[in-house]
C-alpha cells in the first residue's frame, strides 16, 4: 500500500473515532471502545488530538496538498458556481 | 473520426460509459467485457428482493441483452481480462487473445474490505453483488435461522432490515459505537437503532468480528462479545476500489486506493478513462478525494468517461455526495458533511435543528421529520445536511447536496419559499425550521 493511502486510511478512521467520542458525548450515544495497544494509542491519543490543535486553514492546505484527483484539472473551482441575476 | 473503445466492467459505471461512447458518435465501436453473465441490472436492488418488498429479481433489470446488441453495444459476458498494455494499447482476455483498443475504459467497481479472520473461506459467507448468485442465496435465506452481518455499511443496513423482515433471526455486529458511524450522526441513528430492536434485530456495536467457525460449513460467527450461532454471514464490509488491473498496468491511485482521473474522467495515461467505484473524485467543499460513492455517481461518470472516450467533451464536477436509505421502519439521508465527519476533519460549523411533519398535520399518514444542518460560522454558508423521517428524505437530500454546492446560507434557507398541499407538505417546511433554528444558534453565539 503506497504511503499516502496508508496515511489517508489511518488517519481517516482514527480521526473519525475520535470524533464519534467527542460527538456521541453530545447526544448522549456509547462511546467508541477504549483504544488498546501502542497503534491505536498513538493514533487517538497523538495524532488526534495534535490534529485538532491545529488551525482549520492550515488543515485544509495539508489535505489539499495531499497527491489525488482533486489535485488534477477540475474547471468548476476554476469558475465556482456562484448566483446569478434572474434571466428574466 | 471513430474510435474503438473497450470498457472492462459492466456495472453502472461500464454500461453507462458504452452508452457515452454511442452517444458521442454512433460510429464507434464499444465493446464491454464482464465476468459475470448479465449487465445492466440494479445490484442495489438485491437487498429488496431478500426483504420481499420487490417479488422478484427479474424486476432488477433495466434492459434485455438484445437491447444492447440493437444498440451497437458489444458485451462479451463471462469473459475475463488478464492484463492491460499501455504502450502498446491492447488489453489481454481470456479466451480471446490480445485485443487492440484506441482508447480504454476502466470500470473495475469494488471489491469487500477482506474480513481478516479466520474462517473466510466457509460456506455460508455471502458477499451481497452478482444477481445469479443473489438468486441461489434468496433460497438459502428461506432455510436460514439465524444470519450476522458484518458490519454496518450502507448495505449492512439494508441487509440487517431485510433479514429481519423475511424473519430471520438478524444480528448485526459492527465495532464502531453505532450504526454507520464513519457517516450518520448518533442522533439521526437513534430512531433506526430502536426500531431494529423493535423488529427483533440484536445489534452488537463497538464489538469486534474474530471468525468464522465451522467445519466446512458456518455454524457460528466469534466476535469480541462471544460467540454467534449462525448459519449465515452477510460480509457487508467497506467498499474498497477494485484496480488490480489498472495498478498492474501502471495507472495512478489516490490515496483513497481509487484511481485518479480529472474532470473528464481522464486517468493518469492518455486515452484511458476511469468511472465508478474504482475511481477517486474530489469533494466539492473539502477538496478532499472520496470513493465509494452511488450507483446513480457510477452511471454518471460513466456516461461522460465514455462520451470523452468516444470524442466528445463533457465534464464530471467535484462531488457533495447526496445519500440515503430506509433503515429498519425509518429512512435516513444527508448531503455533504454530518457533524461527525465535520469534527474529525475538524472544521468549525454552527448547527440548527427542527423536527417537522411530512404533511399537514391533520392530514392521514403525516410523518415526523427531523432535520439538522451545519452551516460555516461566519457566513453561515450551507456545508451539510442529515435527516431521519419516513418519507420526503431523498428529494432533501439532493435539493440540500445543490444548496452546499451553489453557497446557500442559512439565511436563505430560513427565508425558503416552500410549497404547503396537505397531501404533500406541511404549512412549514421542516429545512426552514432548521434554518431559521441555526440562525438563532450563530447569533446567540455571536
Amino acid at each position: 500500500m503506497p504511503v499516502t493511502h496508508w496515511l489517508r486510511d489511518n488517519a481517516e478512521h482514527y480521526l473519525l473515532v475520535a470524533a464519534q467520542e467527542r460527538v456521541g458525548q453530545r447526544y448522549g450515544a456509547p462511546p467508541p471502545r477504549r483504544p488498546r495497544g501502542p497503534k491505536e494509542l498513538f493514533w487517538l491519543r497523538l495524532f488526534a488530538p495534535v490534529y485538532r490543535l491545529l488551525p482549520w486553514a492550515l488543515r485544509s492546505r495539508v489535505l489539499r496538498a495531499m497527491p489525488g484527483s482533486h489535485r488534477q484539472q477540475w474547471a468548476s473551482w476554476a469558475q465556482p458556481p456562484s448566483r446569478r441575476e434572474p434571466g428574466v | 473520426m471513430p474510435h474503438r473503445i473497450l470498457v472492462i466492467g459492466g456495472g453502472a459505471a461500464g454500461i453507462g460509459a458504452a452508452g457515452g461512447v454511442k452517444a458521442a458518435d454512433p460510429g464507434n465501436d464499444v465493446v464491454v467485457y464482464t465476468e459475470f453473465e448479465d449487465v445492466g441490472y440494479s445490484p442495489c436492488g438485491i437487498p429488496y428482493v431478500h426483504g420481499k418488498e420487490i417479488d422478484s429479481f427479474e424486476r432488477l433489470f433495466l434492459a434485455q441483452k438484445e437491447a444492447y446488441v440493437q444498440a451497437g453495444i458489444d458485451v462479451h459476458y463471462e469473459t475475463r481480462v488478464n492484463s492491460i498494455d499501455l504502450k502498446r494499447k491492447v488489453i489481454d482476455v481470456v479466451g480471446e487473445g490480445e485485443v487492440r483498443w484506441d482508447r480504454l475504459v476502466i470500470a473495475t467497481g469494488f471489491d469487500y474490505g477482506d474480513p481478516g479472520v479466520p474462517g473466510s473461506d466457509l460456506a455460508g459467507l455471502y458477499y451481497v453483488k452478482n444477481i445469479r448468485r443473489a438468486m441461489k442465496w434468496d433460497k438459502v435465506l428461506d432455510t436460514v435461522k439465524s444470519a450476522v452481518v458484518v458490519h454496518a455499511t450502507p448495505l449492512g443496513l439494508e441487509m440487517t432490515t431485510a433479514l429481519a423482515h423475511r424473519g430471520i433471526e438478524t444480528h448485526l455486529v459492527d465495532p464502531q459505537p453505532w450504526a454507520l458511524a464513519d457517516v450518520v450522526d448518533p442522533d439521526i441513528i437513534a430512531p433506526v437503532q430502536e426500531s431494529w430492536l423493535e423488529l427483533g434485530v440484536n445489534l452488537h456495536f463497538n464489538t469486534t468480528l474474530k471468525s468464522f467457525n465451522g467445519d466446512r460449513v458456518l455454524a457460528s460467527v466469534g466476535t469480541s462479545d462471544g460467540e454467534i450461532p449462525a448459519g449465515l454471514a452477510v460480509i457487508c464490509t467497506h467498499k474498497q476500489p477494485n484496480i488490480r488491473l489498472a495498478a498492474q498496468a501502471g495507472l495512478k491511485a489516490g490515496p483513497t486506493g481509487g484511481l485518479v482521473v480529472d474532470e473528464r474522467m481522464a486517468t493518469s495515461v492518455p486515452d484511458v478513462y476511469a468511472a465508478g467505484d474504482c475511481a477517486e473524485l474530489p469533494h466539492g467543499l473539502t477538496r478532499v478525494g472520496v470513493s465509494g460513492l452511488t450507483g446513480s455517481h457510477a452511471y454518471a461518470q460513466g456516461k461522460v468517461a465514455g462520451f470523452n472516450a468516444g470524442g466528445g467533451t463533457k465534464r464530471y464536477q467535484p462531488v457533495y455526495v447526496p445519500w440515503g436509505t430506509p433503515a429498519g421502519k425509518w429512512v435516513i439521508g444527508g448531503a455533504s458533511l454530518g457533524e461527525t465527519l465535520a469534527t474529525a476533519l475538524g472544521m468549525p460549523f454552527v448547527v440548527g435543528r427542527a423536527e417537522g411533519i411530512s404533511r399537514a398535520r391533520y392530514y392521514p399518514g403525516v410523518k415526523p421529520i427531523k432535520i439538522k444542518l451545519l452551516a460555516e460560522p461566519g457566513q453561515l454558508r450551507l456545508i451539510g445536511a442529515q435527516m431521519v423521517g419516513q418519507e420526503g428524505i431523498k428529494e432533501r437530500a439532493d435539493f440540500l447536496a445543490t444548496a452546499v454546492k451553489f453557497g446557500l446560507t442559512l439565511n436563505d434557507l430560513a427565508a425558503m419559499e416552500n410549497v404547503y398541499s396537505p397531501a404533500i407538505g406541511a404549512l412549514n417546511e421542516p429545512i426552514a425550521l432548521a434554518a431559521q433554528d441555526g440562525v438563532q444558534n450563530a447569533s446567540r453565539a455571536g
